[in-house]
């Protein structure tokens, strides 16, 4: 059970929150090219090391935050509320 | 009846002055409070505890703890207990397991004549041929050979459990000498210390040993229990290392529950286990009557219990010449001690039940009844691995010792060397402090980076250094296999000759050998066998043990109850405010995702008729319900939902539908504008949670600048749909405020207004049945008064409840489809019907260019109304098209019913577009394989495709 | 005798016995060629299968493969080891259902005992729209000649009695797909017979050798790699290897290898956690899934019960697991056999899976020429094994796509032709 920091909560315990993945910056929906937008619906980096990727703080203050996280140790660092 | 108890010993744990009485084998026993199991059968002169697992070969004391592989027994309903540790209750009715028919003739037995044939790995090689003979007989032998206890599946202790949180600074694993001297030093450095000790008292090897080890156990215990920052936790065990320290104890024997998990995020971890002895490679190494030295001196010292009268002792180090001192105080003849550091061996043991002769490496044979050796000990390391070290072998002193850990995880006690008991306690001491030093500064760490709580007192604390003066590595030989072949696993019976074999033919990978063999497979997982059978593999490949490695221990540290991993029962279920009402009054319930829900109350079809007919209620509740507010609302809902939202004025209602970025249809519902800043949002039930993470989403990460509140009012508001040509009878009798009229209130419309009496209720006229319907949202703490009004008041109307059978029945037959059921995982918007719905001029919507995709394309399924020829039949749902008499599929039938208004059974369909058109006839595959024609309808609705049964 | 050298049966056991001989090694130690003609990376299951049948079907021996640690280490070793062909849709059934044909026969195919127990397999049903979903897969299993059906709690109860099908528990059994061919196959063995076989055939396994590199010329991206390109050979901790086919058949890493070729994937990876309990007199005869609980579970002829769940929530490369998920599987068994609740979990693992959008696998060709991938298997690899390595080898051999792989291309994701199996695989053992 890693400890994600919550901008508002402080550390909670991950069960707390939702992950919802990595960061994938959304293209504009109205000049994207269907490749662009299935690159964005389905292409993920998914690197063994440093990710940037977002939480919910579901069972907290409900904010949507981004943290750095190793996926090689679940070393967690970093946060920045979106 | 204890002829094997003898007089008393100043560490004995017994109470002499109580009698315990228990069964063994269905036979009567006594022992003393503080026995284990095994110390009052062994005293009461049981000898053989059970059969092993494949050869069924006699199996006695071995090590008198925890980890002892030959003392699991069935105790009542519970399988596999270990009586080494176990401690004696009144009343236990205590069985061998792994018998049949008994303990004393065991016709497992057999296996022993043909064990040359059962050598590792042998059932890959053979029962291939005839093949039905391995699925019909062989199979089913193998299995009645599977090893353990029984369950008594009838039984239950699921949901007596309990667990708990603790968030202690340091948390230390192991009641040692070490140990207890961290968790005191820890404590006075001003760190909250839990200290967890699997036995039930604290003291290590202490406990057993001599006097002025007692006298410092003694002052030990006093110091820990005088010391207000230490809770210590005995008959417990620290299951459990995750990462960022979440840290899991199996406490036993707590007041009021079986077990209890405790789950503690721990600031330090010192791991202090101490070593676990490990047994020696011969001929007969199982023999009842061969015992580690530890397992003497614990009967002895610990249970007053003789473990035999003529001893042979190999010793390798000065546990076997303190075992001898106590066997010699128990009154056992010493025959012979053999010394391995300069040579001496044993090289096979004689005798079945019980040890009779001991051949030694110079070739003399000696008559003896115990064998006790002393021959080197296992690290323990499992907590360390568990924190990403991988332990390094050491050939001075033939153990393993830790590497590298983290900076929240320490290591001391005899994991990380030798030394007198003064040497322990200092390093215990040193380790507890640095241990507190490193848990304080991450605790001002946490308070500082946590928001709302209050900021941490003082400075932060400093970086201590890690100048701990290391333990000791005394030299110990390598002492792991005489020159015969013996059992290294005693659980699996596996032998160094299987491990050899192995090797040979390429499984020399201790993790391939391990795959192969099965060796530290079992209950203890290698806590005694891992690194003998790594040492034999080295034998094998001829390298040294360091180039081989070991397996990776993983959690638990000892096995851990189903039922204490489960807890209390936290399996709720979400119930509206009529639910009592609905259950008083005959409802048949449903669960439906998270809510229970009446299903019906009598016959659905009577209730769906009397919709049609008269009118009726229906609690829809689960219904998700949005309280959306703020001038950007109209944004948002153009943003999610796939058609226009800007121009709805205040009072009106509108069907949206929502798809996900992939285009596939995910939600839909109305929603209402209430005022001009504020709506009313529904979603389905199973998407309301998902619907509303959506939003905030979208509103903190993608739209921060626009302003709206988004508030879920699922359960504050309850939800009645009053439905059927009388309902605006019904309502006119209890509404206020609102004028009911079709011209003043029409169809898709929302007013706020008075129900019986009750302000502030949500008044939508929508039509889910098909009917003249209006749709109440009530504040739940006076929804049982409107409920019960309504009935009341609509008696004479014929105002019946209805359940979401009857409901189902009704929007089927208005055609109405349901996301998820009628749609599936890829159905995008055309599939729906929603073509007239969806704008794809937008400048943004979730989804857009998907949705733009979707609709150039052909190929995709259409959701079309379907009616069997024969009007009788009812198709199952999920039934499957297909082309004539092939087998190829073509669609399926997604929702079925009986129609009670027409008297016919009705469908919805996914089918192939080249079966969409209006009259096309189609195949419908039932369930019991017979096929039906079915024709495709013009509409989804089977009734009034129109609406003019509702818009009047 | 020829696929396999050495041969099995009970009269060699007998032979072994008597004579205490010694047995032959399972396979060989090869010395390392500078170049193959096909290189496959992944000494799984996966691999192992890919290469014995490019051997054994189509006559291409120079083959290696390479894996950075022991055979089988992978998600070939840590999986639940079910088998069953009961899918959703009809390209899923017609692919699972040629691979438990394979694992059917495999015993003699292989000459080992790869412990195949057909021993009948049911998916739980605890909701009215589960039981839909169980009726769609055993309607269109029925139309593909797979035996499936749906049975209601009484027949549930009479295959598995240990099972609590009481109407007023928190997820009602209210029926169950029964699918009788089902069962569990012991893995390793099945990494083993496939790895002696395609050794006897001369296929070349590389144990401790690691990929660094996929090396490749003429592509769009950078040092030649990415589409338009083509494959040259690995680079690899034992050294250079030059080949014209690169197959990556590894999974966990399957991102990571496939990006030294410049090609991404849909995938992120998630680890699956299982975990076995202490051995118990067998009282549970059947595979039990549930999808609703996250759960599935079966009994080994060793009498241990062997749980595992749907994947973790958080995405990680790390395998040291989480008391969460034994926590949440102990709950959802209990609430299944209340009766179980003294049994004793006594091994926790995890393996990596690689999760593709439409929880379907992604296979054959890419824009780079010369690498082919069988990746993205989520939790499902296993029992795919003996097919994915027959099509893949078909693939590579022919140079065309097998029929039975078409809907699983790479393209899908960029033509939005996802495959329907998600509905159903969630928790789809």
């Amino acid at each position: 059970m890693i400890l994600v920091p919550c901008p508002n909560c402080g550390p909670r315990n991950s069960s707390d929150l939702r992950n919802t993945g990595e960061v994938v910056p959304r293209p504009d929906a109205a000049t994207a090219s269907l490749s662009e937008w299935r690159s964005y619906l389905y292409l993920r980096d998914n690197p063994a090391g440093w990710v940037t990727e977002t939480w919910y703080c579901r069972s907290g203050c409900r904010t949507y935050f981004t943290i750095e996280r190793n996926t090689a140790t679940n070393e967690v660092r970093g946060l920045e509320r979106t | 009846m204890s002829p094997r108890r003898i007089p008393s010993r100043p560490g004995e744990l017994i109470d002499r002055s109580t009698t315990v009485s228990f069964t063994w084998n269905g036979r009567a026993f006594t022992g003393h409070q503080g026995d284990t199991i095994a110390s009052a059968l062994a005293a009461a002169g049981v000898e053989i505890f059970s059969r092993s697992m494949k050869y069924h070969r006699r199996r006695g004391i071995f090590s008198a703890n925890h980890w002892d592989p030959n003392l699991s027994v069935q105790v009542g309903d519970e399988p596999n207990v270990r009586a080494g540790s176990r401690r004696l209750l009144e009343g236990m009715q205590v069985s061998a397991q792994n018998v049949w028919p008994s303990l004393r003739f065991d016709l497992g037995t057999a296996n022993q004549l043909v064990g040359r044939f059962l050598s590792a790995g042998f059932y890959y090689k053979t029962f291939m041929r005839p093949q039905f003979l391995w699925h019909s007989l062989y199979q089913r032998i193998l299995r009645k050979f599977a090893p353990g206890g029984r369950i008594h599946w009838n039984t239950s202790t699921h949901g007596a459990y309990d667990k708990r949180y603790a968030h202690p600074d340091v948390l230390i694993a192991g009641g040692g000498p070490a140990g207890m001297a961290a968790a005191l030093s820890a404590a006075e450095a001003g760190a909250t210390v839990m200290l967890v000790e699997q036995e039930p008292e604290l003291g290590g090897h202490l406990r057993w040993g001599a006097n002025d080890d007692l006298e410092v156990l003694a002052d030990l215990r006093s110091a820990v229990e005088a010391s207000p920052g230490i809770e210590v936790l005995v008959d417990s065990t620290v299951s459990g290392r995750y990462d960022h320290n979440w840290i899991a104890i199996n406490q036993r024997s707590h007041p009021l529950a079986p077990e209890r998990l405790i789950k503690a995020r721990a600031g330090s971890l010192v791991v202090a286990p101490g070593l676990i002895e490990r047994p020696y490679v011969f001929a007969g190494n199982d023999t009842p009557g061969v015992m580690l030295a530890g397992a003497v001196r614990r009967l002895t010292n610990l249970w007053a219990v003789r473990p035999g009268d003529r001893a042979v002792v190999l010793t390798a180090s000065s546990e076997g010449d303190s075992a001898v001192a106590d066997l010699e105080s128990a009154g056992v003849e010493i025959v012979e001690v053999l010394d391995a550091r300069s040579g001496a061996d044993i090289v096979k043991v004689d005798g079945r039940g019980r040890v009779r002769k001991v051949h030694l490496g110079d070739g003399r044979t000696l008559a003896a009844d115990l064998v006790v050796t002393a021959t080197g000990w296992t690290a323990p390391t499992s907590l360390l691995n568990m924190a990403g070290d991988r332990p390094v072998y050491d050939p001075v002193a033939a153990r393993y010792f830790p590497h590298a850990l983290p900076d929240n995880v320490l290591a001391t006690g005899g994991i990380t060397g030798d030394g007198s008991i003064a040497e322990l306690l200092a390093h215990g001491r040193e380790t507890g402090e640095l241990a507190a030093a490193r848990a304080l500064r991450i605790r001002h760490d946490v308070l500082t980076t946590t928001a709302r709580s209050t900021s941490p007192k003082g400075p932060r604390p400093e970086t201590v250094p890690d100048d701990r003066i290391p333990l000791r590595r005394v030299p110990h030989p390598e002492c792991y296999r005489s020159s015969t072949h013996g059992l290294v696993d005693f659980s699996e019976d596996i032998s160094s000759k299987d491990l050899m074999q192995a090797a040979s033919e390429g499984f020399d990978s201790i993790e391939l050998m391990k795959r192969y063999t099965t060796v530290t497979m079992g209950p203890s997982q290698g806590k005694l066998e891992t690194v003998n059978a790594a040492s034999v593999l080295a034998e094998a490949r001829q390298v040294d043990m360091a180039d081989v490695g070991t397996t990776v221990w993983r959690p638990p540290f000892s096995p851990i109850s189903l039922g204490a991993l489960a807890g209390r029962i936290f399996e709720p279920v979400r119930r509206s405010a009529l639910q009592d009402w609905h259950e008083a009054n005959g409802a048949v319930n449903l669960l439906a995702g998270q809510w229970v829900r009446p299903d019906r109350y009598g016959d659905p079809m009577a209730e769906a008729l009397n919709v049609r007919n008269n009118v009726g209620l229906i609690d829809v509740t689960p219904l998700g319900k949005l309280d959306l507010r703020g001038p950007d609302v109209p944004k948002l809902l153009e943003l999610v939902y796939v058609n226009r939202w800007q121009k709805l004025k205040v009072g009106r209602v509108r069907y949206g539908a929502m798809v996900g970025e992939d285009g596939v249809v995910s939600d839909d519902g109305v929603t209402g504008r209430l005022a001009k800043d504020h709506y009313l949002m529904t979603t389905t039930s199973s998407g309301a949670g998902a619907v509303w993470e959506m939003l905030e989403d979208w509103l903190q990460t993608y739209r921060s600048d626009w302003e709206v509140h988004v508030t879920p009012v699922t359960g504050g508001l309850t939800s009645i749909n009053v439905a059927g040509p009388r309902s605006r009878d019904l309502l006119e009798r209890l509404v206020g405020g609102v004028d009911l009229s079709a011209d003043a209130f029409p169809y898709f419309s929302v007013r706020t207004g008075t129900v019986a009496g009750v302000a502030d209720c949500i008044i939508w006229r929508i039509g889910f049945t098909g009917e003249l319907s209006y749709e109440l949202h009530v504040p739940s703490g006076h929804a049982l008064h409107v409920w019960e009004s309504l009935l009341a008041t609509g008696s004479d109307l014929g105002a019946a409840p209805f359940g979401v059978e009857a409901q189902r029945i009704l929007r089927l037959e208005k055609g109405h489809y349901i996301v998820g059921q009628d749609t599936d995982g890829l159905s995008k918007a055309p599939t729906a019907g929603l073509a007239g719905l969806v704008k794809l001029d937008k400048e943004d919507t979730v989804g857009l260019p998907e949705l733009r995709a979707a609709f150039d394309r052909t190929d995709l399924p259409v959701l079309v109304g379907l009616q069997p020829d024969d009007p009788t039949v009812v198709p199952e749902e999920a039934c499957q098209i297909v082309a004539g008499d092939s087998n190829e599929i073509l669609g399926r039938v997604t929702s079925s019913r009986m129609s009670p208004t027409l008297g016919r059974s009705i469908c919805l369909a996914q089918v192939d577009p080249k079966l969409a058109a209006a009259g096309t006839s189609v195949t419908v595959k039932l369930v019991d394989g017979s096929r039906i024609t079915a024709t495709v309808q013009e509409h989804h609705a089977h009734l009034d495709p129109e609406g003019e049964r509702q818009r009047v | 005798m020829s696929r396999h050298g050495y041969r099995y049966s009970a009269g060699k056991l007998l032979k072994h016995g008597v004579t205490r001989g010694d047995w032959p090694r399972m396979w060989s130690k090869p010395e390392r060629r500078d170049s193959y003609d096909v290189v496959i990376v992944g000494g799984g299951l996966h691999g192992l299968a890919t290469a014995y049948y490019l051997a054994k079907n189509h006559g291409i021996t120079n083959v290696a493969v390479v894996d950075k640690g022991y055979l089988g280490g992978g998600g070939s070793g840590r999986n639940t080891a079910i088998v069953r062909s009961n899918y959703l849709t009809p390209e899923g059934v017609a692919f699972y259902d040629r691979s438990l044909q394979l694992y059917n026969t495999m015993a003699s195919d292989l000459n080992l005992n790869v412990m195949l127990s057909r021993r009948g397999h049911l998916t739980l049903a605890h909701t009215d729209s589960a039981l839909r979903t169980m009726t769609w897969r055993a309607e269109v299993n029925k139309l593909l000649d797979i035996d499936s059906s749906v049975i209601d709690p009484e027949e549930v109860k009479r295959l598995t009695p240990s099972l609590d099908v009481s109407s007023d528990t928190r997820y009602p059994i209210l029926g169950a797909l029964y699918h009788p061919p089902g069962g569990i196959v012991r893995h390793d063995a099945v990494v083993w017979g496939y790895a002696r076989a395609a050794d006897h055939l001369g296929v070349h396994l590389l144990q401790d050798t690691e990929v660094l590199d996929i090396s490749c010329s003429g592509g769009d991206g950078p040092d030649g790699k990415g589409p338009g390109g083509r494959v040259t050979g690995v680079r690899t901790s034992r050294g250079d290897i030059s080949a014209p086919v690169v197959v990556n058949c590894t999974a966990g890493w399957a991102s990571l290898i496939s990006n030294m070729a410049g090609v991404p994937l849909a995938i992120t990876t998630h680890p699956l956690q299982a975990a076995v309990t202490e051995p118990c007199k067998v009282f549970l005869p059947t595979v039990v899934v549930s999808g609703s609980l996250h759960v599935y579970v079966s009994q080994t002829d060793r009498g241990e019960l062997v749980f595992g769940a749907s994947v973790d929530p958080i995405g990680t490369y790390r395998v040291n697991g989480t008391l969460e998920f034994t926590e949440e599987l102990a709950g959802h068994v209990l609430e299944l056999m209340p009766g179980i609740s003294k049994m004793r979990l006594m091994r926790q693992w995890s393996g990596l899976c690689d999760m593709t959008p439409d929880y379907s696998p992604i296979m054959g060709f890419t824009a780079v020429d010369g690498y082919l991938v069988d990746v993205g298997w989520g939790t499902y690899g296993f029992k795919a094994g003996p097919v994915a390595g027959e099509t893949m080898a078909e693939t590579i051999a022919t140079g065309r796509t097998a029929d039975l792989i078409a809907s699983f291309g790479i393209e899908r994701f960029t033509e939005g032709d996802l495959v329907g199996e998600k509905g159903a695989a969630a928790v789809g053992h």
